[in-house]
């Protein structure tokens, strides 16, 4: 799939510059980025508030124009209304309209993208199990947690079945079990082929899930690349026993305090993280998970 | 899902992208009379009824003839007011709230051209001003009815001696001529004629307004002025004297900002007996239809344009 289609997107020293109502000065929101995310690919887009990330994806998107540059979406100018055929988009902190159900909501966005009566039943059925909320699919959003909007959200940005899926924030606001389904879904996209860019402040999360990463600051692009390649340290070597005995780590030490050139660092139980505690210790349940049904 | 339903989803969806497409406006429209539907609009019907049947309760001392003529009053005085109040306040809420709440996102995001956004969110609320006229309508047609057949029986009653005939034909007659009859349509399409073109105003002024409130008062404000418009012009122009092609250009620029909305009370004339040549009633369809295309082609241009 991925061989066959150019490249996802393709940002070309674009800058956006907001003039300020009433004043001379201007906020240059993004300054000469550039930027590919290949198909497939799963790329982070990190950086602290107002560094432009949401600048970016709103050019890229069409919500607001570029003052100078480029971008595409699979070759096509996302200035044009079609190339967000292909697109699905989660905003931050997503507001739908209330008064619908989960699965009326997914239906009109269904019917925006052009699928006729039949294909958006089975449709909305498809998305609603996908994101566990076949439960709530007669519930209106009013009553809908936090949590439950996010994925209700990713599914209305997945009904069109689009080949780059952008995600802004999709976690915020939202307890570590819906964050971990969420992260999951994300998973399910990368194995289907699908392109996914990623902003999100939870750095944890853009490494467990992103092949790439781009850092953003200041309307600039600081750093970009593969996420291994980013954050390895080049000269030290880790090593993680299992069951190891006493005698062993000194030997080990010994061993390591023979070569000249080379130190041991630090040795220790490796400690793992307070999100796998925390679902260890609650089931890996949420109060969402349980609204659900 | 079998692989057949999944072929003919992606067909659907790969199909090629249209300029326009009267589904996608169509699923706007429909989206936004349901918002408005569930935010429970239509208990404005409680508000008409008592206004009408207090109408009837209140003035059953006068003359049949006050008595309907008070009635119809009432009743499209009420029509006209919650069709003003719905075209311009339901635009006014809706659009800027849709940008407040960020909600456009997730909308122009999918293949939908800005243009549609609006022509569905303007037909929408015409929709739902055309229903709630129809409802309102048959409630003033019923009461009006069973009204005009009450009157009947009284002043049968009051006759003295027995009426002939002939009399009570032509007690009918003035009855009913001044009751239930055809004219009165005319009243409520032009009432909703009136109401569309106070939706498009609403619409231009929600495309550039920052707020709800600031859409509502400036709507009224255009409402307003469009109701004092020919007052002003046949003052600072009186007729004959509107020589100079700057007085024209003036002239012009003055109808298309605020629309003459005093060409479409016609409901007066009506209640009144009067009775509203079809000459009239197709010129105001005319003039309702290109305002609603100018305004709507003025929203586009601004609104396609919007940093969002």
């Amino acid at each position: 799939m991925s061989k066959d289609l150019p490249t996802a997107v393709q940002i070309k020293n674009l800058t956006k510059i907001f003039p300020l109502p009433f004043r001379k000065e201007k906020v240059v929101a993004v300054d000469n980025l550039s930027l590919s995310v290949k198909p497939g690919e799963v790329y982070g887009l990190i950086g602290p508030n107002g560094s432009g990330k949401s600048t970016t994806m709103k050019v890229l998107l069409g919500l607001i124009s570029a003052t100078s540059g480029s971008s595409t979406v699979f070759g096509m100018s996302s200035t044009e209304t079609a190339s967000r055929g292909s697109v699905g988009f989660l905003p931050e902190n997503p507001y739908f309209y209330k008064y619908l159900t989960g699965a009326e909501t997914i239906a009109f966005y269904g019917k925006l993208c052009g699928l006729k009566r039949k294909a958006i039943k089975e449709r909305t059925s498809e998305l609603l199990n996908l994101v566990e909320l076949e439960g709530a699919r007669d519930r209106r959003l009013a009553g809908y947690s936090k949590g439950m909007l996010q994925r209700i959200g990713l599914a209305q940005a997945l009904v069109g079945r689009p080949k780059l899926v952008v995600l802004d924030e999709p976690t915020a606001g939202v307890d570590p079990a819906g964050s971990r389904k969420i992260r999951d879904l994300i998973m399910q996209l990368k194995e289907q082929g699908i392109t996914v860019i990623l902003s999100s402040h939870l750095l944890e999360q853009v490494q467990e899930v992103c092949d790439r990463v781009g850092i953003i600051f200041e309307g600039k692009l600081v750093r970009e690349g593969s996420l291994k390649k980013l954050i390895e340290i080049e000269d030290q070597t880790e090593i993680v026993l299992e069951n190891a005995g006493s005698d062993l780590l000194k030997k080990i030490s010994d061993l390591v305090n023979q070569e000249s050139g080379v130190n041991l660092v630090r040795s220790g139980r490796p400690r793992t993280t307070l999100e796998t505690l925390f679902l260890k210790e609650t089931g890996g349940d949420s109060k969402d998970a349980r609204n659900d049904s | 899902m079998t692989v057949e339903n999944n072929k003919s989803i992606d067909n659907e969806l790969n199909s090629k992208f249209k300029l326009f497409s009267l589904s996608r406006v169509m699923a706007i429209a429909m989206n936004t009379f349901t918002q408005l539907v569930r935010m429970k609009v239509f208990y404005f019907l409680l508000i008409f009824s008592v206004l009408i049947i207090g109408a009837n309760v209140l003035f059953l001392n006068f003359t049949f003839e006050q008595e309907l003529k008070i009635l119809q009053d009432v009743s499209f005085g009420a029509m006209t007011l919650f069709a003003s109040i719905f075209s311009i306040v339901g635009t006014a809420l809706l659009i800027p709230k849709d940008i407040e709440d960020r909600t456009l996102y997730s909308i122009l995001t999918k293949p939908v051209p800005r243009f549609e956004y609006l022509v569905g969110k303007l037909l929408g609320i015409l929709f739902l001003v055309a229903v709630s006229l129809l409802l309102m309508s048959i409630l003033f047609f019923a009461v009006l009815f069973v009204r005009q057949h009450g009157i009947l029986a009284e002043e049968i009653n009051q006759m003295r001696g027995q009426p002939s005939q002939e009399q009570i034909s032509s007690l009918r007659e003035d009855i009913f001529a001044q009751g239930l009859r055809l004219e009165l349509i005319n009243g409520v399409v032009a009432v909703f004629l009136k109401a569309a073109v106070a939706a498009a105003i609403a619409l231009v002024v929600s495309t550039f307004a920052s707020s709800t409130l600031f859409t509502i008062i400036v709507s009224l404000v255009i409402y307003f002025i469009g109701h004092a418009q020919s007052m002003a012009l046949d003052y600072y122009f009186p007729e004959g004297d509107m020589h100079g092609a700057l007085q024209r250009f003036i002239a012009g620029i003055v109808a298309i900002i605020f629309p003459n909305l005093q060409i479409f009370n016609v409901v007066d004339g009506i209640v009144s007996g009067q009775s509203v040549p079809m000459s009239l009633m197709f010129r105001l369809t005319g003039l309702t239809g290109f305002y609603l295309f100018i305004y709507s082609f003025v929203s586009w241009v601004i609104f396609a344009k919007k940093e969002l």
